[in-house]
């Protein structure tokens, strides 16, 4: 086997996806050839970060929703457009919305718990805004810490966030914001740690599954934490590792 | 096809990196399930559902953009480039140190500057896809989709290698 092989089938390889024999064929080659052996694991190195970084964005609830409303029971049943246009498509979007009334709220419903549970929704909404912070969502910037972000979101909220962790020499406090999570607005406080960046939702906790007790996850990549205290829900994501968005959610927890 | 909306997740973030913001992704995945209802009748059912959704949206995205050009405000070009020869460079351990320190905005950062050809085969990699159904998404033969994928890989390493936030 030449080296343009082997450098071929690496991935394969990675993938359990060869041959007995070529595999065997491709490991002689591998324990002779240092360069394609840098290859393999160059070709490893890339899938780890593509798999664990790379970021996965789900569609927004209210796409389902619509998604959800317009999708008849049986496919075949439709009256398929006459012509797949914007705007055709766009009418009989809004035509479904419209004509579905309350069964949006019970289609999409379902559709939601047949997804995931309450709990994967949460934690899956919170890396989605995560990934939308990372992506310039507008951020009040602070020099000052804590005192300056709060009353910024002053008239913004209809609750005043229990945040009393203003940041420190290992979890700089970089600004906050308010966004729309779910069906309501959080406040939004973002630290970094070296390179990476945390985001911290906080919302009004009604009616939604914040758990009473601390629950980690690894979602599509990101770290995520979740908790409740008092009335407020609390939402804490990362590309950290777990261990270290640990240290964070703790001095959050402690304030 | 009753399982379709079960694609909407992976539909809509291989949209987001195919169009220009949130609001064009999402239309182009509302777009995508119009096309298939309307489609319904020629999906063969026990072939691969989620490959003929990719294979709409991308036709979809293309139509866009064709349309676009014909409109003046964006071109459409096809990657002229995608199948040309590439020498690959050899990494060392230090630049493969680098790799695994890239936070995620430095890869996504990494994966939006490759040309489209090239991003939509590492995605569609990402997805779980087989050549065959990759190539069945591209309307191409699995022989280019396989060198397609290499090259892409090969390119996306050299730039993350490089990479300096």
């Amino acid at each position: 086997m030449d080296c343009g092989k082997a450098r071929e089938l690496n991935l394969n390889e990675l993938r359990g996806l060869l041959s007995s024999e070529l595999a065997a064929e491709l490991r002689e080659h591998l324990s002779t050839c240092a360069p394609c052996r840098d290859h393999l694991e160059a070709e490893r190195v890339l899938s780890e970060v593509l798999d664990a970084r790379l970021p996965q964005l789900a569609a927004p609830l209210a796409l389902k929703r619509r998604l959800a409303a317009s999708w008849p029971a049986s496919p075949s049943a439709a009256r398929a457009p006459r012509r797949i246009g914007r705007p055709a498509w766009a009418a009989a979007m809004a035509m479904s919305v419209a004509a579905a009334g309350i069964l949006v709220v019970v289609g999409s419903t379902a559709f939601l718990i047949q997804q995931r549970s309450e709990l994967s929704q949460l934690e899956g909404e919170t890396v989605n805004d995560h990934l939308r912070m990372l992506g310039g969502a507008p951020l009040a910037q602070v020099a000052g810490g804590l005192h300056e972000v709060k009353p910024w979101f002053g008239g913004k909220l209809d609750f005043a966030p229990a945040v009393r962790f203003a940041g420190n020499d290992d979890f700089p406090l970089k600004g906050g914001a308010v966004e729309p999570f779910l069906d309501r607005r959080a406040a939004v406080f973002v630290y970094k740690r070296r390179l990476h960046t945390a985001s911290l939702f906080v919302v009004r906790g009604d009616g939604l599954a914040f758990p009473t007790s601390l629950r980690t996850r690894i979602v599509r990549g990101f770290s995520v934490a979740l908790w409740k205290a008092g009335d407020q829900g609390y939402a804490l994501v990362s590309d950290l590792n777990l261990p270290e968005l640990l240290e964070l959610q703790a001095e959050i927890a402690l304030h | 096809m009753r399982h379709a909306l079960a694609h909407a997740d992976a539909l809509y973030n291989f949209a987001r990196w195919l169009a220009r913001d949130p609001v064009e992704a999402e239309d182009l995945v509302q777009e995508t399930y119009a096309r298939a209802l309307g489609a319904a009748k020629r999906f063969e059912p026990g072939t691969n559902l989620k490959a003929w959704l990719f294979r709409i949206l991308r036709n979809a995205s293309i139509d866009r953009r064709r349309r676009s050009q014909r409109e003046g405000s964006l071109p459409y070009v096809e990657d002229p480039d995608a199948d040309r020869e590439l020498a690959e460079p050899a990494l060392s351990e230090l630049q493969l140190g680098q790799i695994r320190a890239l936070v995620a905005e430095d890869v996504a950062a990494a994966v939006h500057a490759l040309p489209e050809s090239f991003r939509t085969v590492i995605l569609l990699d990402l997805e779980g896809m087989t050549e065959a159904e990759v190539a069945n998404v591209l309307g191409c033969a699995a022989g280019t989709v396989k060198s397609r994928l290499w090259r892409a890989r090969a390119v996306l390493r050299d730039r993350l290698a490089a990479y300096r936030p």
